[in-house]
């Protein structure tokens, strides 16, 4: 089996594809942050992207909820076609949550408010009933009791489960993750990632930015390494931490394990 | 123990001795120093109360109280503004009280303690305003102001006791006191003119939130509240034009009355057409965008004065032929086109300091540009400006004496009702201008200590 074909099996999903990104193109002015992306996922599947900083790995899935507009090629979220229609843009959105590495919880509003602020605003959703629904996500993510407080109460590690129940409670098909331990204390990556874990163990599609190996062997269906904007290996954990092909990827692997 | 408390150098207790030797006379110099400013402050202090309570000429200020207070307000119309003043006093304490009843609320469902304001705060909290009073009320020689004063104080703590009221009404007592705050405007207006817009707006306003919609499906929402507030509207259309009950229209009003209304009324339009032009400023759309930005610029390169006086003269030419706006009407329009350009750039500085995350993650939660202004960046931004913004009304409030120029005799005027008078052509101008400036300054300062309790309150829970 040559590179060109474990490369082109791998760009496919397993079964129905949730996510298909076509020859996506991305500029920032002259600067080329996503070149030539073909990439699909598919349902309950987990996607961990690696890759070194400035790669476009955070642009990449910017781009599937249009936080950022892609320049070129087509991206197709739950049958969806990504354009300028802000109709199809939010629908896309509440189809897609999203964790960021600075937590963006809005400081003004207590926990619980943060969770049920878009069920209400969004899905309309009536208070008591969006209560419940974030007692259950806040359950979910193990930190029910803090639903009273603000988030500058909180350490960083709650803060990031509270801005994960936050976006689970729009009850999305996809869960996107950007470098979500990043900024948090070495004690408190855990708490997180153990989160995570029961989210994919429960079936839902991620499509996690991480530098946590140790994750990505776990948990990943499939393991994306970017380099330049370019996906350069796609593969099963076990193939790309064992037996990576390509140079760049070694490289990388051998500079960070 | 607070934290300049631990810093202090530990003073022996119950020793003035001491502490005088360690803060006034640690060496020499300091030792000097403050020798020679104590005797500069002892001689400053021996000036002052001469003039306050010896040498001061003060019945040319307590012989014009009442032109200092409401200025050439028609005499036999005095009664207006004893209603007006016990209104006010009623909605602002039930203002106050249902401020207090939904933070006991929040506070009990968040399980911490709430206590409720105290008297010794409540006057420590508003000392300036209350000390001007009782120097009002000290001056003057009738028993009428001190009960007006006691029937403001007991309807006001009677409106407090609406603390008590459950939740469910916390709407209802809102509605209550902005429909009282109307009521005391136009006790004094009457109902002639356009009276009616702001009670129709206040009602129909309440309508639109009283409503329950909740349990309709979302199209039927949309209608029922419309025609509440259709129906609410019309219904006040039609109860004023029917009553008609003249007033005192503003043209008439003047003194402290018309500075403090005028400022208020400035404020509360300024407010939310700055918010607006802020937002506008920022918008994606150019058109918007140049229209706000040009009207800022504009606005801010000229003194309130040119624009006071624009109005006054120019105003009538743009207006529509037949449009007969008053003085007072005219100069409200200029200081409100001039406040809102600040307000506008002090919001659009609060916008800019918020990271960008933050509209970022409501985006990522499919919320809407509206839904992630309304709940998200204003309410963050408007916290981060309060002492600008309140900077700014401060300063709104005393320009309010520019509005002598145009012929308007507010606060400061009076004085030149006060100095017409034979008595106190030549002598007394000192006292007077004191006075003015005593009464501009408890009100400034009482709307600089709240605001510095509301960054305190609002901060509660920040990171």
């Amino acid at each position: 089996m040559t590179t060109e074909q474990i490369f082109a099996d791998a760009t496919q999903a397993k079964g129905e594809a949730l996510i298909q990104l076509t020859d996506v193109d991305k500029f920032f002015g002259d600067f080329q942050a996503l070149k030539d992306i073909n990439m699909n996922v598919g349902k309950q599947e987990v996607v961990v992207v690696i890759g070194p900083s400035g790669s476009g790995k955070s642009t990449l899935i910017r781009c599937i909820n249009r936080l950022e507009k892609h320049d070129r090629g087509t991206i197709v979220v739950d049958g969806i076609v990504l354009s300028d229609d802000i109709r199809h843009i939010q629908e896309v959105r509440r189809e897609t949550g999203m964790v960021f590495q600075s937590f963006n919880l809005f400081p003004h509003l207590t926990v619980l408010d943060n969770v049920t602020l878009a069920p209400r605003e969004v899905r309309r959703m009536p208070k008591k009933e969006a209560e419940n629904l974030a007692m259950q996500m806040l359950e979910r993510v193990k930190i029910p009791e803090q639903a009273r407080k603000y988030p500058g109460q909180l350490s960083g590690g709650q803060q990031q489960r509270v801005a994960i129940a936050r976006s689970l409670a729009m009850q999305p098909k996809v869960m996107l993750f950007d470098e979500v331990t990043s900024a948090l204390d070495p004690e408190m990556i855990k708490e997180v990632l153990d989160v995570m874990v029961e989210l994919a163990e429960g079936g839902m599609t991620m499509i996690v930015v991480t530098h946590e190996m140790g994750f990505a062997r776990a948990v990943a269906d499939r393991v994306v390494f970017m380099s330049d904007g370019q996906i350069v290996e796609v593969g099963t954990p076990e193939h790309f931490f064992t037996n990576p092909q390509e140079e760049r990827t070694k490289l990388f692997l051998s500079q960070i394990l | 123990m607070t934290a300049a408390a631990e810093r202090a150098p530990a003073v022996p207790k119950g020793s003035a001795l001491a502490w005088i030797k360690e803060r006034l006379f640690r060496n020499f110099w300091s030792g000097v120093l403050s020798v020679v400013l104590i005797a500069i402050l002892a001689y400053a202090g021996y000036r002052v109360v001469l003039f306050v309570f010896v040498n001061g000429r003060w019945e040319a200020v307590s012989r014009n109280l009442t032109n200092f207070m409401v200025g050439r307000f028609p005499r036999g119309e005095i009664w207006r503004l004893v209603a007006q003043m016990t209104l006010l006093g009623l909605a602002l304490g039930v203002a106050a009280g249902t401020a207090s009843g939904s933070a006991r609320d929040r506070a009990a469902e968040a399980g911490l303690q709430y206590d409720p304001p105290s008297l010794a705060g409540t006057l420590r909290r508003f000392w300036s305003l209350i000390a001007f009073v009782l120097v009002l009320l000290a001056m003057t020689t009738t028993v009428g102001p001190w009960l007006v004063a006691a029937a403001v104080v007991i309807l006001g703590y009677a409106g407090w006791q609406s603390w008590r009221l459950p939740r469910s009404l916390r709407m209802v007592s809102w509605v209550t006191t902005a429909l009282l705050l109307l009521a005391s405007f136009q006790v004094v207006s009457g109902t002639d003119g356009r009276a009616w817009v702001p009670v129709a707006l206040v009602v129909a306003a309440a309508s639109w939130l009283g409503v329950p919609v909740e349990r309709l499906q979302a199209r039927l929402r949309r209608v029922v509240s419309l025609a509440a507030v259709t129906v609410a509207a019309a219904v006040v259309f039609g109860v004023y034009s029917v009553i008609g009950a003249p007033g005192v229209g503003w043209d008439n009003w003047s003194g402290m009355n018309l500075t403090l209304w005028w400022s208020a009324i400035v404020i509360v339009l300024a407010f939310p057409i700055g918010v607006l032009l802020a937002l506008a400023r920022r918008s994606t759309l150019p058109t918007l965008r140049y229209l706000a930005t040009t009207y800022i610029e504009l606005i801010r390169g000229v003194p309130l004065i040119t624009l006071l006086f624009m109005g006054q003269f120019i105003l009538g030419f743009m207006l529509p032929a037949g449009t007969n706006l008053s003085s007072i009407s005219r100069s409200i329009a200029a200081g409100t086109l001039f406040t809102a350009a600040y307000v506008a750039e002090i919001v659009r500085g609060g916008l800019q300091s918020l990271p960008p995350g933050q509209a970022e993650a409501g985006q990522a939660l499919g919320m809407g540009t509206p839904a992630i202004t309304r709940k998200i960046v204003l309410p963050q931004a408007l916290r981060a400006v309060i002492p600008a913004m309140v900077g700014q009304f401060i300063s709104l409030f005393k320009d309010s004496s520019l509005l002598f120029i145009i012929g308007v005799t507010e606060f400061l005027a009076v004085r030149g009702i006060a100095h017409a008078q034979p008595d106190f052509r030549v002598i007394a101008h000192a006292e007077t201008l004191v006075f003015v400036a005593v009464g501009y300054w408890a009100i400034a300062f009482a709307m600089s200590r709240e605001s510095q309790r509301l960054e305190r309150k609002l901060g509660v829970g920040e990171r």
